[in-house]
């Protein structure tokens, strides 16, 4: 007889520390060393030793390596190290890997890093860097665009945003109100890298990158570390913070999927969100409408319109008039990145966002949603992606 | 330039599965994968038919008629290449054989652009001097 038992993740894990360096566009160190930092400041915040941490979980395109981590810190030995692909998309995918490899008996307290120097380092179109040629594609994935001059995320984001934006009736107005609330929240936190209130008409006004989408439709440019550890539910009950217990966690591709440029499946507007959400929702046995505040990734504002869509939060063509007049904003319908987004406070491939999510469930956020319960995180959902559901006790 | 240098084309190529797109192109033809299996259309290439599996394809001669889906002006910053281009069309086009593409925008301003209208290939230079697909309004 075939002995199986189920087994999930869902409430086995909580965040139990968070490490953050101050964002900067030029923080002056290596990629490194930062992140070292980062995680000693994430066991501080937890109140752990080195020697506690058995797992790594790390983004693939990540460069410091979890064995240079964990030869720094300390850590006598990793019993689980794994990683996620998509850059971007691969944060909340991280961390829920994390979770997996507690509920599946093969760490028991798991460290999450991210350290970036896009701020200072390689933007092959600004001439900062040269992994990039004019014209030459080295890859498949990027084979068909490099030859027409459409290399640039916000130009393969522009190309979904205008038919989206077209066959739902919304407007950049709607875009611009999202930029707002990301600024909006941005405000009042001294890491944020863009701290000046902006409106709607600021947003119209701001000059074109990839028409119909504007500079203050993109992200930042961001130098930045941060971590997160992750332990079982029964340590977690005895460390330093509040648990914040991962909920559920989840991953999508959909169909014949293409890094960005994913224009050629059907439906043609349905990205990777749409998928991860079904999951996400089917694990955590609850629905959007029990969610009190959500960081959706925004590395350019479009991509919150679509998982308002994609996450249940709005019918398909009801996303733009629930953004408007400060939808998004803490009194709003759905307060939404809340320390300012990747496109206020800082771009460092999500980190951030999880982290601020976490904030939201131990009640220690700048803009505090009152009574958060239930606090969603997704990951960048023009590449596979993934999203954590976060609750407290 | 070294005589050794690579062309443009030879880098351009993305691998083996993009090699005949790109030689088609240079002599004036569309052309896709097309299943030698089950017959289905398929772009961008790959080396298997998610419909049947075969490994087995031609390179067919697409009509170069479709249909806009979308469209894209990139202001700057831009790579070195087209900085003296800029703002550069690209559009996003579903043809008659079912399978999607993009190009260049060329005969005509943006401002004429529709959803859905009507577009026919053709065939200009990509900065590095070779020929490759680009669309225009039918």
């Amino acid at each position: 007889m075939l002995h199986t038992r189920p087994v999930s993740l869902k409430d086995q894990a909580a965040i139990v520390g968070l490490g953050q360096l101050p964002f900067a566009k030029d923080i002056g160190r290596p990629e490194e060393v930062t992140a070292l930092e980062a995680c000693r400041l994430a066991l501080a915040d937890a109140g752990l030793r080195p020697s506690d941490i058995d797992g790594t979980s790390k983004w693939s395109i990540q460069m410091t390596a979890e064995n240079a981590i964990a030869r720094s810190l300390g850590i006598p030995n990793l019993r689980y190290f794994g990683e996620v692909g998509y850059g971007g998309g691969g944060g909340c995918g991280v961390v829920g890997h994390a979770a997996a490899a507690i509920a599946a008996g093969m760490a028991r307290c798991v460290l999450v890093y991210r350290s970036r120097n896009r701020g200072s380092g390689g933007r092959p179109w600004a001439g900062t860097s040269r992994e990039r040629d004019n014209i030459a594609a080295e890859t498949n994935e990027t084979a068909l665009f490099a030859p027409h001059g459409f290399v640039r995320p916000v130009d393969q984001v522009a190309m979904f945003a205008r038919r989206f934006l077209h066959e739902r009736g919304y407007t950049t107005r709607h875009l611009g109100w999202i930029a707002v609330a990301c600024r909006r929240h941005a405000t009042n936190n001294p890491v944020a890298m863009m701290r000046e209130p902006i409106t709607v008409e600021d947003h119209a006004r701001a000059r074109l990158i990839s028409d119909p989408l504007r500079l203050l439709d993109c992200c930042l440019e961001t130098d930045g570390a941060a971590a997160v550890i992750v332990a079982a539910a029964d340590m977690a009950r005895d460390l330093r913070q509040k648990p914040v217990y991962i909920m559920a966690a989840a991953q999508g591709m959909g169909p014949r999927n293409w890094i960005m440029n994913n224009y050629f499946k059907d439906p043609l507007l349905e990205s990777p969100g749409a998928y991860a959400a079904r999951d996400l929702w089917r694990m955590a046995g609850v629905g959007p409408r029990d969610v009190q505040v959500a960081q959706l990734y925004d590395a350019f504002t479009p991509l919150v319109l679509a998982s308002l869509e994609e996450y249940g939060f709005c019918r398909p063509g009801e996303a733009g008039a629930f953004v408007e007049d400060h939808g998004l904003e803490v009194s709003g319908r759905l307060p939404t990145n809340t320390s300012g987004g990747s496109l206020s406070e800082a771009y460092v491939h999500g980190i951030n966002l999880i982290i601020e999510a976490a904030r939201q469930i131990r009640g220690t956020s700048l803009n505090q949603v009152p009574g958060a319960r239930l606090s969603l995180v997704t990951s960048g959902n023009m590449v596979p992606t993934g999203a954590l559901l976060l609750r407290g006790d | 330039m070294a005589d050794a240098a690579p062309t443009g084309f030879e880098r351009r190529t993305g691998g083996p599965d993009w090699i005949p797109y790109w030689a088609a192109a240079r002599a004036r033809e569309l052309r896709f994968q097309r299943c030698r299996g089950c017959g289905r259309w398929r772009h961008p290439p790959g080396p298997m038919c998610p419909a049947c599996g075969s490994l087995e394809h031609e390179w067919a001669r697409a009509s170069g008629r479709a249909r806009l889906l979308s469209w894209v002006i990139v202001h700057p910053p831009v790579l070195p290449a087209w900085k003296d281009r800029v703002p550069v069309p690209v559009v996003l086009v579903e043809c008659e054989e079912g399978v999607r593409t993009i190009g260049n925008l060329v005969g005509a301003s943006p401002e004429v652009l529709r959803m859905d209208m009507p577009m026919v290939v053709d065939f200009t230079p990509s900065p590095d001097g070779d020929l490759v697909p680009q669309w225009r309004p039918a």
